[in-house]
């Protein structure tokens, strides 16, 4: 695996839209990456972060419903491609093989 | 602060359009909406201040490149002006424009017609502002003028002064530096035998160093000092040695009896074309300290004088402070002369005008003593015309463009299919309407280099195509060339890259609409050139009037001889000298010129007179009929010292019921006279002037300046002949010069002469150029309805029930015209009349007669292709589909 196929956040945003599913969408993307870490995330960088993924197959997205409080415009709904899935499931696996080579004593120190 | 319940507001409208411009079109629905979305819930949930000041931050996460940057087409359009697709503009244009010769070339020519009457009115217009500019500190150099309130309250003005007012005003004011006199003469000029009048300017000795007239050769400063010196241009060099090398060479000048040697001290580069002040001889004018001082000074007026203010100088306060110089130092000859002329009521005052200002002065023009007064009106109004003329032109040029472009419909339908945008459109056509202006520019610059000698002609002026180098000019020129491409090009181009690509493939494709803009610019086109038609027949008939009126005396084979100051002696010895020869049936004196006078009657009743002294034989031989009383004698000796004739007008401002026999008497004389007849008003002045009182006497006192001869007709060679030899054995020191009085009087109205040539050319110009679009428009009316035209003819319709079908929508466009450009022309003729005394009814004919040739030049136009359209074989126009 290539560094340079998924960045951090882009990581983040892939999970998030698998999270999300069906109903994953930059405003909704966004909410939930800045409630889950209390940091301000702006629709722009989720969005740009969602452009990438899906130029690199990760993702797909189709149109999807108008409402009032868009203005009447529609939203675009993402969706995890079978590579987007091979790809977390990588990443997570890198995680915790990282994550299991940690002796417990060490990680017992930290807090 | 809002509740944080409130219905929510639009986001920042400001911001919302920053990122709608930014973003790419097919990112922009999303973004907008996401951003929309974010903003109203921060909104409930934290107000809208904070929810606004997060929106701004909000957007700003959007200015990267991955959001500006446009997403790319299926089918890549092409560059703006792909080089390949410039050459196929190129190859269209050309093929275009060979295929459809008569429209192209009426366009170019049209157009070129055009852009050239509008060059040739910059470079005129150019002229006349530019008058004497060319002097060296233009800006301190003013003309001393004056002005007169009579005593009815009306001003007149002149730029007459005389040999006091200089001295005086820049001895009495320290802000005039200097003053320059400039008097016009004509003297007597002897070259070998050869007498001739030549002009002569005298002046100051200052006036080479004040005013910028090169020497090229002499010395400027003291080329006028000495009293036998004289200054001559290289032309008047040129006359009269052959050479501009005559330094010190002599010519012989009349002064007083004979004929006296001046050296030649300088010679000039000849005067620019645009001086108020002409010269070709140059003598100082000395004015010794006796003559300047005498009296009354102050109130003859017979020259120029022109000051040189100190830099800054506030010109208003300075004329106040010339009027206390001119009360102060004249009031004894102020109380002198109402004393002996009984002016008490005619006040005089000075003021200066800038020289810069003299040409185009309608206030005191250039008229006294320098040439070329110009008329700022001939200014406006050759602009005017040249204008009409480029507006018609780049109407027919943007009627005919998008009339054309219906028969390229395909072409363009064509190239819309296959990717072509709207902007390429108008790149192409915008570019084929500069490569016509071009083509026409050009021609219309060799064609004003043809014309342009005609034009000087007209115009009285000597301009040459190398004025056209002039950087305002060509910027000017450029200006005009930029705005007749925009103006004639734009549009068209608007429209055809407007066409729908479905309906322009489609075979029967018209222009949409009802085309008010092409019908209202036909309408324009022609009120324009009926506006000018039925001005030129106003000025046509007015002039037609004044030249063929009659003048109240006979002026045929009458040959008028100038000769000044001749006494009563001489004269008669030179009538009986010429009354040997038969051909020479009469002759009579008269004096120079008109002099005005003032005379009393009936006691003090003032009345202002034109003067003139004649011998017995001038009423009868110029046949001015003696209604009362009758013409002098020389069986009354007293006639010649006691007796006047005067005129019917005068008779009316005296107010007498039996004229003959009253007393009139000399205001400054005090001499009286007895009225023995009282002849006919005749117009002895131009047709332009009204018929004043005149006075006629005898007086052998004063001399008699003009010579009348009656001649029978058709001996005008052998009577001529005989009339020079005469003149010069009687007068071997005068010049000689004749004229015929018929044709000196037809001279007086050269400026209708000149109106007149220059709108019959204007409005020649228009009718053509409008009728030439009116052509291709019917051209093309006729072509769209080629079906329509074939099924009514097989349906049975006649030629002449179609010609009038396609005719009468145009027609239609011209009477509406003609109806808006009557009234405005009759306005204007109104106007233009009022300034006539003696001038021609308006009546309806003249407007009829001139609609009347509108209607059947135009007509004559459309029939042209309407009657070729009708008399078509339907089956040719029904064959194909």
């Amino acid at each position: 695996m290539r560094r340079s196929d998924l960045g951090e956040f882009e990581e983040v945003v892939l999970l998030a839209v698998a999270a999300l599913s069906p109903n994953a969408y930059t405003v909704a993307i966004a909410e939930e990456l800045e409630s889950e870490t209390g940091n301000l995330v702006t629709s722009g960088a989720v969005h740009a972060a969602l452009q990438r993924l899906e130029q690199k197959g990760y993702l797909r997205s189709v149109w999807g419903e108008a409402t009032a409080e868009r203005g009447g415009r529609r939203k675009r709904l993402y969706a995890v491609t079978a590579l987007g899935g091979r790809v977390l499931q990588e990443a997570r696996a890198v995680r915790s093989r990282l994550w299991d080579r940690i002796l417990p004593s060490i990680r017992l120190e930290w807090s | 602060m809002k509740s944080k319940k409130s219905a929510p507001g639009p986001p920042p409208r400001f911001v919302t359009n920053f990122i709608k411009m930014l973003v790419a079109p097919h990112l922009r629905e999303e973004i907008l909406g996401d951003l929309q979305e974010r903003y109203y819930r921060r909104m409930q949930q934290q107000g809208a201040a904070k929810a606004g000041r997060r929106y701004w931050l909000e957007s700003l996460a959007y200015l990267r490149p991955a959001f500006i940057k446009r997403q790319k087409e299926a089918f890549p359009s092409t560059f703006l002006l792909d080089s390949a697709m410039f050459e196929n503009y190129l190859k269209i244009t050309y093929r275009t424009f060979f295929q459809n010769k008569l429209y192209s070339i009426i366009n170019v020519a049209g157009l070129s017609i055009g852009l050239a009457a509008a060059m040739l009115i910059m470079l005129y217009t150019k002229d006349e502002i530019s008058y004497d500019q060319f002097h060296e500190g233009v800006s301190q150099i003013y003309r001393v003028d004056r002005k007169i309130i009579k005593s009815e309250g009306i001003a007149a003005n002149s730029g007459y002064t005389g040999y006091f007012q200089g001295s005086r005003f820049s001895a009495g004011v320290p802000e005039i530096l200097a003053f320059v006199r400039l008097q016009q003469a004509q003297v007597e000029m002897k070259m070998g035998t050869e007498i001739q009048l030549q002009a002569v300017s005298l002046v100051d000795s200052n006036f080479l160093s004040v005013f910028t007239f090169p020497l090229i050769s002499g010395n400027a400063k003291t080329a006028l000092l000495d009293p036998g010196s004289v200054v001559i241009t290289e032309d008047m060099a040129q006359k009269q040695f052959g050479t501009t090398d005559v330094l010190g060479r002599t010519i012989f000048l009349k002064d007083g009896k004979g004929f006296n040697p001046v050296t030649v001290t300088g010679v000039a580069k000849n005067c620019p074309q645009n001086s108020s002040i002409k010269f070709q001889v140059l003598r100082p004018l000395n004015v010794s300290a006796s003559e300047e001082s005498v009296n009354e000074n102050w109130f003859r007026f017979f020259l120029n004088t022109f000051v040189v203010l100190a830099p800054n100088t506030n010109v208003q306060t300075l004329n106040a402070k010339m009027q206390k110089v001119f009360e102060a130092d004249a009031a004894e000859s102020i109380k002198m002369i109402r004393e002996k002329y009984g002016l008490a009521d005619v006040g005089l005052s000075f003021f200066l005008q800038p020289l810069t200002e003299i040409h185009l002065s309608e206030n005191v023009p250039a008229s006294d003593g320098l040439s070329d007064a110009g008329n700022p009106a001939y200014s406006y109004i050759l602009s005017g015309i040249a204008l009409f003329i480029l507006i018609i032109a780049c109407i027919n040029f943007v009627n005919l463009m998008v009339a054309r472009s219906i028969k390229r419909a395909k072409e363009i339908g064509i190239r819309k299919a296959i990717g072509g945008n709207r902007n390429q459109l108008i790149v192409q056509f915008l570019g084929e309407s500069f490569l016509l202006c071009l083509a026409a520019f050009v021609l219309a610059i060799l064609l004003v280099q043809v014309v342009l000698p005609v034009f000087n002609q007209l115009s009285g002026k000597a301009l040459a195509l190398s004025y056209l180098v002039d950087f305002k000019l060509i910027a000017g020129y450029i200006i005009l060339f930029i705005s007749t491409v925009l103006l004639a090009g734009f549009y068209p181009a608007l429209i055809i890259s407007d066409y729908n690509p479905v309906r322009a493939l489609n075979a029967r494709f018209t222009l949409n609409g009802k085309n008010y803009l092409q019908k209202s610019l036909v309408v324009l086109q022609f009120g324009l050139a009926s506006f000018l038609i039925i001005s030129t027949f106003v000025i046509f008939s007015q002039f037609d009037f004044l030249t063929s009126e009659k003048l109240g005396y006979d002026d045929s084979d009458l040959i008028t001889i100038e000769k000044w100051s001749t006494k009563h002696d001489q004269a008669a010895l030179f009538k009986e000298q010429l009354m040997k020869n038969s051909n020479i049936t009469g002759v009579a004196f008269k004096n120079n010129g008109y002099s005005g006078n003032t005379v009393k009657v009936n006691q003090d009743q003032k009345v202002n007179i034109t003067y003139e002294t004649i011998d017995a034989s001038f009423i009868p031989l110029l046949k001015i009929p003696v209604l009362k009383g009758r013409n002098f004698s020389r069986s009354y000796p007293s006639d010649s010292t006691h007796s006047v004739l005067v005129n019917e007008a005068f008779v009316k401002q005296a107010g007498w019921k039996e004229p003959v026999g009253q007393e009139i008497a000399f205001f400054d004389t005090h001499e009286k006279y007895r009225v023995v007849g009282v002849v006919k008003d005749y117009h002895f002045k131009p047709l332009t002037e009204k018929i004043e009182p005149q006075l006629f006497t005898m007086n052998p006192g004063s001399d008699y300046g003009m010579f009348y001869i009656k001649i029978k007709p058709g001996s005008e060679t052998s009577s001529l002949k005989y009339i020079a030899e005469t003149f010069k054995n009687m007068f071997p020191l005068d010049s000689y010069s004749y004229g015929f009085k018929d044709q000196e009087n037809l001279k007086s109205y050269e400026a209708e002469g000149k109106w007149k040539q220059i709108l019959l050319f204007g409005a020649i110009l228009t009718i053509f150029i409008s009728c030439i679009g009116l052509l291709g428009l019917s051209v093309l009316s006729a072509e769209t309805r080629t079906k329509e035209i074939g099924i009514r003819k097989v349906l049975g319709a006649s030629v002449a029930g179609i010609v009038a079908s396609l005719s009468r929508d145009f027609l239609k466009l011209v009477l509406i015209a003609l109806l808006l450009a009557i009234p405005l022309a009759w306005l204007a003729a109104n106007k233009w009349l009022e300034n006539y005394p003696y001038r021609i009814a308006l009546n309806g004919w003249l407007f009829a007669f001139s609609a009347m040739i509108v209607i059947m030049i135009s007509l004559l136009t459309i029939s042209f292709q309407s009657v070729k359209a009708a008399l078509a074989n339907p089956v040719n126009s029904l064959r194909s589909e």
